[in-house]
C-alpha cells in the first residue's frame, strides 16, 4: 500500500467540507494544556528515574538532602556539643524543606538546558502546538517530586535519628496544606524565572540555578533566624515568599519551635510589635510575596521567550 | 626555527604518520592551550558568569558564616567556612566540568573527533584542566578576599611555603581525580549525572567543608586517605589557622603533603590506564558516538 493509500488517522484528515478548519489553530485549550502537562510530567520523571534500578535511585534522590542537613548538625555540635537541640532541629527542618526549593529551582531550569544543550530538542518542542511554559512545568515536576523524597526522608532522618521532637497529633494540617500549595507555586515561579535566565544564557548555566538557590539560602531563615542577618538583608529576606514558607511549615508541623522569622532583637519584631508571627500575617505574607514572584517571574519568562525568538537562542549549542 | 607543523613531503602515508619526538611535544601542548582556549576566553565573552559563579557562591558561603555567628563560634570557624567556601570553585569545576566532560563531548558528538585527531587524549584533560582551573580562581579568590574583608577573617600563617605547595598539590590530585572521573563518567552513561549531584553535598560534608574534619572520626580518616579535597582542606586549615585550638586527630600538614603527592601519582596514573582502557572499549563496543548520530 503507497503512503497516498494509507488510512488517514481520526481528526487529521481535511474537513469533509474540503476547506481549511481555523478551528484547528486553535487548539482545544484546557484539553491541550493538560495533556501537554501530563505528557512533559511522563517524559521528565523517565529521563529522571528509567535510568537505574530503584534503590540506586532513592539513594541519588536522598543523599543530597541528607549531607546537607548533617553537614549543619555536626557545624552545630562542634561548637555547643549538642548543647543546643532545640537549634539542631530548626536546621533539620529548614535544610530538608531546601531540597524542594533546589529541586524546583533547578528543574525547570535545566529542562531548557538538557533540551537545548544536550538533546537539542528544544526548537523541536518550542514550535509543537504545546504551549512551551506548560511543557516547562511538566518537565519540572518530576524534580519536585524527587525532592519532595528527598525532603521527607530527611524528615524522618531527623525525628528518628537526630533528635527532631515531632508528635504528629500537634499538626496544624490546615495550616501545612495551604502553606504548602502557596510555597510550592512560589517555588515554581522561582524556577521558571530562573528558566528565563537559563534561556539567555549559555551551556555553564548548569550551575545557575543551585548558584542562585544558594544565594535565596542566606536570606531565607532556612538554618538560622533571621534576626542574626544585618537589618537590610532581614528586610529582602521578609519579601522573598520561601522565607514564609518555610516559618509557615514550621509553626504547622512542629508547633511552637524556634521561629526563623521572628525573635528578640528581629526586624520582624521592630516593625510588628511581637516576637513571632501570627498565622495569620504568615499566610498573609506569604500569598503576597507569593503573587509578586509568580507574576514577575512570567513577566520574565515572556520577555526572556521574545528575546531567545529574536537572537536565535533557542536552537543555540555552546560548549567550553 | 622551523615549526613542527609545517609541510613535510614524504613518500608515503606510512612515513608520514611517522611523527618525531618534537611534533608529537608541539601537538600536545597545542592541544593543551587549544582545550584550555574556550575556557578562558569564555570568561570574557559572556559577563554572567560573575554574577552568577562569584557574587551568588559567596552569598552561600555567608550563609554558613552566619549558622556559625547563630551559635557564637570561635572566629576561626568563620575562617573555615570561608576556607571551604573558597576550595568548592575547585570541586565544583572537577566535578561539572572535568568528570562530566567527556562524556558531554559524547553527547554534542565531539569525542569521536577527539579519538580521531592525532593527539594524546591525555592532552585534552590537561587542557581542560588549566582553563577549569584558571576560570574556578577568580572565584574561589573572589569568596577568600571579599568574605576574609567582610567577615574579619584573620589568617595566622607559619608556613607560607607549605601551604602554597599543599594548596597546589590539591589542585593537583582534584584535577587528577576529575580526569580518572571522566573516563568512568563516560562508561556509565546517564547515571553520570546523578553521580556528579551525589558528589556535591555528600562530599562536602565527608570532607568537613565547614568544620573539622577530625570530628568525623572513622569516616573523617578514610576521607583523608581517599578525597584530595579533604586532606587539602585539612592541611590548608592547620597551616592557615596555625593559632587556631583544631581538633586533634588528624595527620600534620607535612604528612598530608605527602599523602597529596601519591594522590597525585597514582590519580594520573590511573587516569592514564582508565582512558586506554575506555578508548579500547569504546571502539570495540562502538561507543564513541551516541545512538541517534
Amino acid at each position: 500500500m503507497s503512503g497516498i493509500d494509507a488510512p488517514i488517522e481520526p481528526g487529521l484528515g481535511s474537513p469533509t467540507w474540503g476547506g481549511f478548519d481555523h478551528s484547528r489553530t486553535r487548539g482545544r485549550g484546557a484539553a491541550d494544556i493538560r495533556r501537554s502537562f501530563a505528557t512533559a510530567a511522563r517524559l521528565g520523571w523517565l529521563m529522571e528515574a528509567n535510568w537505574t534500578d530503584p534503590i540506586l535511585f532513592f539513594i541519588y534522590s536522598v543523599a543530597k538532602p541528607l549531607a546537607s542537613a548533617l553537614i549543619l548538625v555536626v557545624m552545630l555540635d562542634v561548637i555547643s556539643g549538642g548543647a543546643k537541640p532545640e537549634f539542631r532541629a530548626f536546621v533539620v527542618i529548614g535544610s530538608a524543606l531546601w531540597a524542594f526549593v533546589m529541586a524546583g529551582i533547578a528543574g525547570l531550569a535545566w529542562s531548557v538546558l538538557e533540551d537545548r544543550e544536550r538533546y537539542r530538542m528544544l526548537k523541536y518542542v518550542y514550535v509543537s502546538p504545546s504551549d512551551f511554559l506548560v511543557v516547562l512545568l511538566g518537565r519540572g515536576v518530576a524534580r519536585v517530586a524527587v525532592g519532595a523524597m528527598g525532603a521527607l526522608i530527611t524528615l524522618a532522618v531527623g525525628v528518628v535519628a537526630l533528635g527532631v521532637p515531632f508528635d504528629p497529633g500537634t499538626v496544624n494540617w490546615p495550616l501545612l496544606v495551604v502553606v504548602m500549595a502557596i510555597g510550592l507555586t512560589s517555588i515554581v515561579a522561582v524556577g521558571v524565572f530562573m528558566a528565563a535566565v537559563c534561556i539567555q544564557s549559555r551551556q555553564e548555566a548548569w550551575s545557575y540555578p543551585e548558584a542562585a538557590a544558594g544565594a535565596l539560602f542566606l536570606i531565607s531563615g532556612a538554618v538560622f533566624p533571621l534576626a542574626v542577618l544585618p537589618a537590610p538583608l532581614q528586610v529582602i529576606g521578609l519579601l522573598t515568599p520561601f522565607t514564609w514558607w518555610i516559618e509557615g511549615v514550621r509553626q504547622a508541623l512542629f508547633a511552637g519551635s524556634l521561629s526563623s522569622v521572628g525573635g528578640d532583637g528581629s526586624f520582624f519584631a521592630l516593625v510588628a510589635g511581637h516576637a513571632t508571627p501570627t498565622t495569620l500575617e504568615l499566610l498573609a505574607a506569604l500569598l503576597a510575596t507569593g503573587t509578586v514572584a509568580t507574576l514577575a517571574s512570567i513577566v520574565a519568562f515572556r520577555a526572556s521567550d521574545r528575546r531567545a525568538k529574536d537572537r536565535g537562542l533557542l536552537d543555540q549549542t555552546t560548549g567550553s | 626555527m622551523s615549526s613542527a607543523f609545517v609541510y613535510r613531503p614524504t613518500a608515503s602515508p606510512q612515513e608520514a604518520a611517522n611523527w618525531s619526538r618534537r611534533q608529537i611535544i608541539a601537538t600536545d601542548l597545542r592541544t593543551i592551550v587549544g582545550r584550555a582556549y574556550p575556557r578562558v576566553t569564555g570568561l570574557f565573552r559572556e559577563k554572567s558568569w560573575v554574577f552568577f559563579e562569584v557574587l551568588l557562591p559567596f552569598l552561600a558561603t555567608s550563609a554558613f558564616v552566619f549558622v556559625y555567628r547563630a551559635v557564637q563560634a570561635p572566629p576561626e570557624y568563620i575562617g573555615f567556612v570561608v576556607l571551604g567556601g573558597a576550595m568548592t570553585a575547585f570541586w565544583l569545576n572537577v566535578i561539572w566540568m572535568m568528570a562530566q566532560q567527556l562524556w558531554w563531548e559524547k553527547s554534542q558528538g565531539n569525542l569521536e573527533l577527539y579519538f580521531a585527531a592525532p593527539m594524546n587524549i591525555m592532552s585534552v584533560l590537561f587542557g581542560m584542566a588549566f582553563g577549569g582551573f584558571v576560570m574556578s580562581s577568580t572565584r574561589a579568590v573572589a569568596v577568600l578576599v571579599v568574605a576574609s574583608a567582610l567577615y574579619g577573617v584573620s589568617f595566622a600563617v607559619d608556613q607560607w611555603f607549605l601551604l602554597i605547595g599543599v594548596f597546589f598539590l590539591t589542585l593537583a590530585a582534584l584535577y587528577g581525580l576529575g580526569m580518572v572521573l571522566a573516563s568512568l563518567f563516560l562508561m556509565w552513561g546517564r547515571e553520570a549525572w546523578h553521580l556528579t549531584q551525589f558528589l556535591v553535598e555528600p562530599v562536602y560534608f565527608v570532607s568537613g567543608l565547614n568544620f573539622p574534619i577530625a570530628r568525623l572520626g572513622i569516616l573523617g580518616s578514610v576521607a583523608i586517605a581517599l578525597l584530595p579535597l579533604a586532606v587539602g582542606l585539612d592541611a590548608m586549615r592547620q597551616l592557615a589557622f596555625a593559632d587556631a585550638a583544631y581538633p586533634l586527630g588528624t595527620p600534620s600538614p607535612e604528612i598530608e603533603a605527602l599523602i597529596l603527592v601519591a594522590m597525585t601519582v597514582v590519580f594520573l596514573l590511573l587516569a592514564r590506564w582508565t582512558l586506554r582502557v575506555l578508548e579500547r572499549l569504546a571502539r570495540k563496543e562502538g561507543r564513541l558516538s551516541i545512538r541517534w548520530q
